[in-house]
């Protein structure tokens, strides 16, 4: 399959500090790549060399050409202070199309409907953005990002505060999204336990190193007992993989804090 | 009323220019919460100002009260400039701590910087603004500054406001978010620099701020913001402008009653609207 973005002994970092090194994979067209760990490992790093604001400290990271990324940010990224209908947000997905000096057409606006029905809350289009609920604004940050006609769509903590019902909807519309659209798909988590059940590859990033591969290779005991330095167990209930750390006594704790 | 605030036409006209320029871009300023930005700059720029008076008292540049716009400018757009790009949040100073000190310290030097011009005490009036003073060619230096900005800023709406919204998004479209911020912030610099000239610290600080609060609580839409804000300025500047002319009030404290009195009825009628 053609690879749409390649790191290749990339090492990671801001200033003189590296906050990962020498990293290598691949993500190929039509993936569901879950890039899953702890906040402060890396994620947001490496999610930074691939939307290209930040610049390998050696190695590289390679993009295809013509490649369109459709970003979608955490919801407390965006300031609710602008009082803008929801229409009006998903427009800005197709801001850098319009040109300068320019306003959107009725074609765009067309476009930003067709998204909003893509995520099924076209009905919401005149509301504003602040009169939403939490998934309901995560749906309207996912059409903006699709009004672009991406070839790869990027989430950052789709689901992070959300209640389990909004979380099951907006991962299985995300997952709807991929099979549906054969979008190419990568999706930043903290949460490994919502993630697993959705993707198709998971990218471990923990302080102990980076592991990259299909759910079934990284979801075993083994793997997630050394990635993240504590005893884990991994069951299954109803083909959805479960992941549980087992209760340590408070001294091991420690050890793992220190 | 009227026939008394018309024989300081050109006053007026100057303050209705400025009404226009500072409530559109009030509106970026209170919604993007830097509200104490605009009074950092106003209080930068009028320290500028007290430089270049402080100056040419003490004969080293004896042109500089002359031109104290030139002073105005370059504090003020430093300022801008120094927010614009994130007012040394990398040095770990919360940045409305970082705004509180410059605006304390820019006040204060400025107070010293008069208080020491040999023409300072003259020359207060630079500091507290005088709206009843504008010219018919000092209007026309408002209009050369404010038209361009409002230009820019129509023409350019919607990169202010991606930029503003959600700058991590706009950043993965390609926009380049410090340009357009700096562009922004300097748009802000310019304006209060010139405006400082007349209307002085409080009134600039009113015109960045009440007009758009008005137009928040009246408004659900950008553009109904931004015509509400620039409405309520205008009433405002006319109808304070117009009372203190016959009552022998000073102008900037009666444009900003009137402008505090709009802000006040927009509140009681979205505190209506929610019942």
């Amino acid at each position: 399959m053609t690879s749409l973005i390649s790191f290749d002994g990339a090492t990671l970092g801001y200033g003189h500090r590296a906050v990962l090194t020498n990293l290598t994979f691949d993500i190929p067209q039509g993936d569901f790549l879950g890039l899953v760990g702890p906040n402060g490992a890396g994620k947001t790093t490496i999610l930074r060399a691939i939307l290209g604001s930040l610049e390998p400290m050696a190695g590289t990271v390679t993009i295809a050409p013509g490649l369109r990324f459709g970003y979608v940010p955490q919801r407390d990224s965006v300031d609710y202070n602008f009082p803008l209908k929801v229409v009006d947000v998903v427009l800005m997905g197709r801001y850098n199309r319009i040109g300068l000096g320019r306003r959107p057409t009725k074609e765009d606006r067309e476009l930003a409907c067709q998204a909003l029905e893509h995520v099924g809350i076209l009905n919401l289009a005149d509301r504003q953005l602040t009169a939403l609920s939490g998934g309901q604004k995560q749906r309207t940050l996912i059409a903006r990002a699709l009004v672009g006609q991406p070839t790869v769509l990027v989430l950052d903590e789709p689901t992070n505060g959300m209640d389990l019902v909004s979380t099951t909807q907006i991962l299985g519309l995300v997952r709807e999204l991929h099979e549906r659209d054969n979008l190419t798909v990568l999706m930043v988590s903290h949460a490994l336990n919502e993630v697993a059940n959705y993707v198709e590859r998971i990218a471990l990033v923990v302080e102990r190193g980076f592991r990259i591969g299909t759910v079934a290779e990284i979801m075993t005991e083994q793997t997630l007992t050394d990635m993240y330095g504590i005893p884990v167990d991994v069951d299954e209930m109803h083909g959805h993989r479960i992941v549980v750390a087992r209760r340590t006594a408070p001294a091991a704790e420690t050890q793992h804090n220190a | 009323m009227l026939s008394a605030a018309l024989l300081f036409k050109d006053a007026l006209y100057g303050s209705l220019v400025l009404s226009v320029v500072c409530a559109t871009l009030g509106v970026y300023v209170v919604l993007r919460r830097i509200v104490f930005v605009g009074a950092a700059i106003a209080e930068l720029s009028s320290m500028g100002i007290a430089l270049a008076l402080w100056l040419s008292g003490m004969g080293w540049m004896a042109g500089a009260s002359a031109h104290p716009v030139a002073f105005a400018l370059i504090f003020a757009l430093a300022g801008a400039m120094f927010f614009g790009i994130g007012g040394g949040a990398r040095s770990g100073v919360p940045p409305d701590a970082t705004i509180g000190v410059t605006y304390a310290v820019a006040a204060a030097l400025g107070i010293l910087l008069i208080a020491k011009a040999k023409s300072g005490e003259a020359h207060d009036i630079f500091l507290q603004g005088n709206i009843l003073g504008i010219t018919r060619a000092d209007v026309y230096v408002l209009l050369a500054v404010s038209v361009p900005v409002l230009l820019a800023h129509l023409l350019f709406y919607k990169e202010f406001l991606f930029v503003s919204f959600d700058r991590e998004t706009a950043r993965t479209l390609g926009y380049r978010v410090t340009f357009w911020n700096l562009f922004l912030y300097f748009t802000l610099g310019l304006v209060i620099a010139f405006a400082m000239q007349f209307a002085g610290v409080m009134l600039v600080f009113n015109y960045l701020v009440l007009p758009a609060v008005t137009g928040m609580l009246i408004a659900r839409s950008m553009g109904g913001i931004f015509i509400t804000a620039i409405l309520s300025a205008l009433v405002a500047s006319f109808v304070g402008f117009s009372l203190s002319v016959p009552f022998d009030l000073p102008s900037g404290p009666a444009i900003i009653a009137v402008s505090g009195a709009l802000a006040v009825v927009a509140w009681l009628i979205r505190s209506l609207q929610r019942r």
